[in-house]
This record gives structure tokens, C-alpha cells and sequence, in this order.
């Protein structure tokens, strides 16, 4: 059975092992490339479109995990998203998280007997693909990375919600009433907050400003965004075939992570 | 190795004699100036009061020279002091008449008056007075005695809990040391992977990834039982580190590490330089797509040890609330420990990019 792979791990001597021992186990598999960090995981997975994707998890960049949240928000087209199998050196933690999430991972030093069943499983899979038998792979995978990634919610909210953002526009500081916000929006160092009069920044990362929000109105829809509910009027896809809000009071339209599609299914 | 060891502090050394011979005397001057008092109120004889007053001290303080040199100068031994306790009472018994009459003298003589004549001595009031004077004396050095039984039982406290404050610091820096001498289980599972890569793709250079591997459990295991090493063995530690990291990550690191000949048998508390440079390449450069370089120097600066560890890492920005934080804190609070404030940590960006930690020791030879 033939197979294309590709291998994303920053240590070159482990990169080459890891290849080596497939290659043994899996004649039949092609690996396509070899990617030293995270972000030219992501940006050859797209490129080349591998069936199979060996992630380390830290990695320079982009972890493993950052890859495979990006990679999900990016992938497009009719070609089934990648099997995914992260690589990772002692961590229990995150082994048990693994587990809990059904995701596929094997642990360095690589021990031969173990990744040959990772080796039949990902054989198991790539058959029943072809078969057609199997479900979208990345609604699967979706399902599994947010069991993984976002912690259940915690029943009591730890802060007090925000008021206000008080927001810098050139030399004034506006303050904006929450339920004036259409979404937040993370770019490089800062935070765009899109209201219907316009946009301002703060200089807040996402992660810091998500507690302080109530978590009954606004709610994370991909690694860089939160939405307002109020203010969304309708979801639907684009035409490549990704999940998009429609606001009220804006004309542009946020896309959603297909981590978080399940927040907007039809009930 | 015991350099660094905080000493015990030395026992308290007792008092000079002198010194403690005024003390005691200075006691009985108020002492007999109460029984003048007295004395004089039991008399009811208001104008005499000043009289007393003088022969009171006199006898007092006579008494005090005489007896309290015998006892400072022969029964100070705490072991003979117990022994000789009653040979000393009748000291005080037999020496009280000779006291009062020489003290009845010199203050006769001070007060210009006549003093006492020896054929007329004693008589019946003065036989009183000697009495008194033994029951002065006495109270005197029962109050002498438990003034001193007092001190010496804050100086053995003081012993006990400077004992035990030097114990806690040992114990303290312990449990630093053993802080900064952990492995990270990543780390060495890591190179392990890569050990058994290497094993079949290319056996010597897994050989010399093995030797550089046991020196580094070697020096960081060590560390937990040493308290100082020669800095020439700290600095092939971090080679060794170093030269496993360059295994691993290619080309993405490259270090150099400069250690002038002076320098090497210079003592360093063990694995205080290891997190220092594990930090830099743990946080600056593996993180860091294109990788980058680690720059580790010593050198003497206005007479102390300064250590540079440079990175062109991600720099400080990317570190964020924790990351270092630990491996910097327990390292500024060993120093803190072993040096007080004699020797510093600072962290600072390095130009153009990354991160320098300069630290600063006071010099210290083999």
C-alpha cells in the first residue's frame, strides 16, 4: 500500500531515524519531505498534501499543536485532511492527553514494535479512506484536537467580566462598551477590536483577554478570534467550502476554526 | 571544599575578669547603699544617713575586691565552682570581721573622721555590723551568681540557635544545589533518541555523543555532592552540554566557550553556570527557527569573577511569566545563600538580539 508522509521534527538525527525505521516497516511509503520547524510543517503539508503527518511536538516556530490547529484552519479542497501522528519525548502529561483524545502518538526514543502499530493502524485507516467508509477525516480530527486543546469551562467564571475596553486610537483612548464589540481579533503584537463604528487596538493577547470576558456572549472561533454572539447573524460557508459569520453592523465575516464549528451546527 | 561553608560561630567568649569584677562591685555599691538605708531608718537617726552611706559602700566595695578577685581568679572552673562552694562560704565567714574593719577605715579616713581603734574592736553593735556584712556580702553574690547563671543560659541559647540557623543554611543550599543539578527527563530522553539514531547511522559519532552524554550526568549528578568545583570542570561540563546540544539541533547551534588559564582552578559553587547556559539554549535558541549561538566567558573584573553567558536567542520578550524564571530565582537565591550581597545576577538583553546573564563571584582560589 502506498502511502506519502511527511516528517516534521527540528532534530535532524531523529528526523532521519524516524524515516529510516518507517522505511523498514512500510516499504510501500513515500516520505515527500522533511520539515525542520513548525511553520514549514504547516506550509508543506499544504503544499504537498501528505496522507500521513508525523508532528513532533516542540518544535521552533509552531509546537506540533500549533501546526495541527493552523492546519486545520488552512486546509481546503477535496483532498482528506492528513492522519496525524504527533511525536513526542517523555511528557506524561501530554501522553495521557493523547489518549484521553484518541489522537495517535508515538514517544522518543522510538521503540520499533510500537510504531509498527502505529503502522497498521495508519495502514487500517488509509484502506478504509479509499473504501470511502470513512467520516471527513478533519471533522474527525477537529473533534479530537479540541478534546485535546481547550479545557472544559470552568463552571464559575475566575474574574469579573470586563465593562470596557478602553482602546487607543492615535492620541485618545476610546473606551468601548462591550456589547458594543462585533469580535476581537489577535494580529502580531496586538488586538483589533471591531465594533460597527470601526476598529481600535489593544495591546492584549487573546489568551489574557478571553477570562476576562463573559463567557455566555463571547466565545473563541479560531486561534485568532472571539466573537461577540449578539452580534452574529447567520453562519454559512464560503465557496471553498469554510465555515464564515455573518455580523450584524459589519460588512466583513469572520471564519471559523473547524474547532470550533460545532458551535455554530444547526440544533 | 569548606570555603564556602558558613563556620559555626566561634563560642562566646566569656567576659574579661576585669571587666566582670567592676560589674560585681558596681552590684554591691547599690547594694550596700540599700542596707544604709536601712540601716539608718531601723536607727531612726536621719542625720547619719550619710555617714552610713560611706562606710556602707566602703565595707561593700573592700569586701567585693578582696573576695570576688579570690573567686574570679580560683573558682571560676564551672566544674569546681559547684565543688567548692563551701570552703567559699566560710571564706565569707571568716574574712566578714577583717572586711568591716577595713572598709570602718577607709571610709573614717574619706569621712575625716577617727577611725575605729583595734583594741576597742569589737564591740557589741560592731559585732551587729560584721554580721550585716556577712549577710551583705552573701545576698551580694547570690545575686552575682544568678546574674551569671542567667547569661550563660542566653549564651547557650544564642549557641543553640546560631547552631541551628547554620544547620537550616547548609540545609538551604542543599536543596538548591539538588534544584539546579535536575535533568530534565525531555532532555535526556531526547538525546537518547538521538543516541540510538546515531547507533546505526553513524556508530563513531554516537560514541563520542555517549562520552560527552556521561560527562554530563557525570558533572550534574556530582554537583548534588559537591559544593564547589574548579571552574575549568565546571566549563567542560558545559561543553559537554553543549557539544550534546550541537548533536541534536545541527546547525541550527554553534558555541564557544573561552576560559583564560588563570582562571580554571578558580572555585564556583557546582552547577551554578549549567542553568545559566541551559536557559540559553532551552529558551533563546531552540525555540528559535534559524537557531543561533552561545557565548560563554570568564574573566576577572576590578578583582571578582565575572561569567558572561550571551545568547542570539529570542531574547528576553519571549521568555514570558514562567520559562526561566525558576532556574533564574533559585540560582539568585543560591547566590544570595553562599555570598550574601557580594555576589550578583543580572539578565539583560544582548545586542543585536538575545539574552546575557552576567554573573559576578567574588574570586576564589583553590
Amino acid at each position: 500500500m502506498n502511502c506519502r508522509t511527511l516528517i516534521a521534527e527540528d532534530e535532524p538525527i531523529l528526523a532521519a531515524t524516524l524515516a529510516r525505521t518507517l522505511h523498514g516497516l512500510w516499504p510501500g511509503l513515500e516520505i515527500v519531505a522533511s520539515a525542520p520547524n513548525g511553520i514549514v510543517a504547516v506550509e508543506q503539508a499544504l503544499a504537498l498534501r501528505p496522507d500521513v503527518l508525523f508532528l513532533d511536538i516542540r518544535m521552533p516556530g509552531r509546537t506540533g499543536l500549533e501546526a495541527a490547529e493552523e492546519l486545520l484552519e488552512r486546509w481546503i479542497g477535496e483532498q482528506p485532511f492528513p492522519e496525524l501522528v504527533f511525536v513526542t519525548a517523555y511528557d506524561d502529561y501530554a501522553v495521557q492527553a493523547f489518549e484521553r483524545a484518541a489522537l495517535d502518538y508515538v514517544l522518543k526514543p522510538v521503540n520499533a514494535a510500537r510504531l509498527e502499530r502505529t503502522v497498521e493502524r495508519l495502514q487500517a485507516r488509509l484502506r478504509e479512506r479509499l473504501a470511502g467508509r470513512q467520516a471527513d477525516g478533519l471533522e474527525r480530527l477537529a473533534g479530537q484536537m479540541r478534546a485535546l486543546l481547550l479545557p472544559p469551562a470552568p463552571a464559575v467564571q475566575q474574574q469579573p467580566p470586563l465593562a470596557v475596553i478602553r482602546a487607543a486610537v492615535g492620541n485618545l483612548v476610546r473606551m468601548i462598551r462591550l456589547s458594543d464589540v462585533v469580535y476581537f481579533q489577535a494580529s502580531d503584537k496586538y488586538v483589533t477590536v471591531a465594533t460597527g463604528e470601526g476598529e481600535a487596538l489593544i495591546r492584549l493577547s487573546l489568551k489574557d483577554l478571553l477570562p476576562q470576558l463573559d463567557a455566555g456572549r463571547f466565545c473563541q472561533v479560531s486561534r485568532s478570534s472571539i466573537v461577540n454572539l449578539d452580534h452574529v447573524a447567520s453562519a454559512s460557508r464560503d465557496p471553498m467550502g469554510k465555515l464564515v459569520l455573518n455580523l450584524h453592523g459589519r460588512q466583513d465575516r469572520l471564519k471559523v476554526s473547524p474547532l470550533f464549528a460545532h458551535l455554530f451546527r444547526q440544533m | 571544599m569548606t570555603t564556602l561553608t558558613a563556620s559555626l560561630p566561634a563560642r562566646a567568649a566569656p567576659p574579661a575578669r576585669l571587666r566582670r569584677l567592676a560589674d560585681d562591685v558596681g552590684m554591691s555599691v547599690i547594694l550596700s547603699a540599700w542596707l544604709a538605708v536601712l540601716i539608718t531608718l531601723v536607727d531612726g537617726r536621719a542625720e547619719e544617713l550619710y555617714q552610713q552611706l560611706v562606710y556602707a559602700i566602703c565595707i561593700g566595695v573592700v569586701g567585693m575586691l578582696v573576695l570576688d578577685s579570690v573567686r574570679l581568679s580560683f573558682w571560676d572552673d564551672p566544674v569546681r565552682r559547684r565543688r567548692l562552694m563551701l570552703p567559699f562560704l566560710a571564706l565569707l565567714v571568716v574574712s566578714a570581721p577583717p572586711i568591716h574593719y577595713a572598709g570602718c577605715l577607709l571610709g573614717s579616713l574619706l569621712l575625716g573622721l577617727d577611725g575605729p581603734l583595734l583594741p576597742a574592736y569589737p564591740n557589741r553593735i560592731q559585732v551587729q555590723m560584721m554580721l550585716l556584712t556577712l549577710l551583705g556580702l552573701s545576698a551580694t553574690f547570690l545575686l552575682v551568681a544568678n546574674r551569671e547563671r542567667m547569661q550563660r543560659i542566653q549564651a547557650e541559647r544564642g549557641e543553640a540557635r546560631a547552631r541551628a540557623e547554620a544547620v537550616e543554611r547548609q540545609a538551604l543550599q542543599a536543596q538548591l544545589r539538588l534544584l539546579q543539578a535536575q535533568i530534565e527527563p525531555h532532555m535526556l530522553f531526547n538525546t537518547l533518541a538521538n543516541l540510538q539514531g546515531l547507533i546505526a547511522i553513524d556508530p563513531a559519532r554516537a560514541t563520542t555523543m555517549l562520552d560527552q552524554l556521561i560527562q554530563y550526568l557525570r558533572a550534574t549528578l556530582g554537583a548534588t555532592r559537591a559544593e564547589t568545583v574548579a571552574l575549568a570542570e565546571e566549563f567542560s561540563a558545559i561543553e559537554a552540554y553543549l557539544g550534546l546540544m550541537t548533536v541534536r539541533m545541527g546547525a541550527r547551534l554553534a558555541y564557544r566557550c573561552r576560559l583564560p588559564e588563570a582562571l580554571r582552578r578558580a572555585r564556583v559553587p557546582a552547577m551554578l553556570l549549567q542553568p545559566l547556559v541551559e536557559n540559553a539554549v532551552l529558551h533563546g535558541l531552540e525555540p528559535k527557527v534559524e537557531g543561533g549561538e552561545v557565548r560563554v566567558e570568564a574573566s576577572v573584573r576590578d578583582g571578582r569573577l565575572e561569567i558572561l553567558v550571551a545568547d542570539t536567542g529570542l531574547g528576553l520578550d519571549s521568555l514570558g511569566p514562567k520559562g526561566n524564571g525558576i532556574g533564574i530565582a533559585t540560582t539568585r537565591e543560591r547566590l544570595r545563600a553562599l555570598y550574601g550581597e557580594h555576589a550578583t545576577l543580572e539578565l539583560v538583553p544582548a545586542a543585536p538580539q538575545g539574552t546575557l546573564a552576567r554573573l559576578t563571584l567574588p574570586l576564589a582560589a583553590a
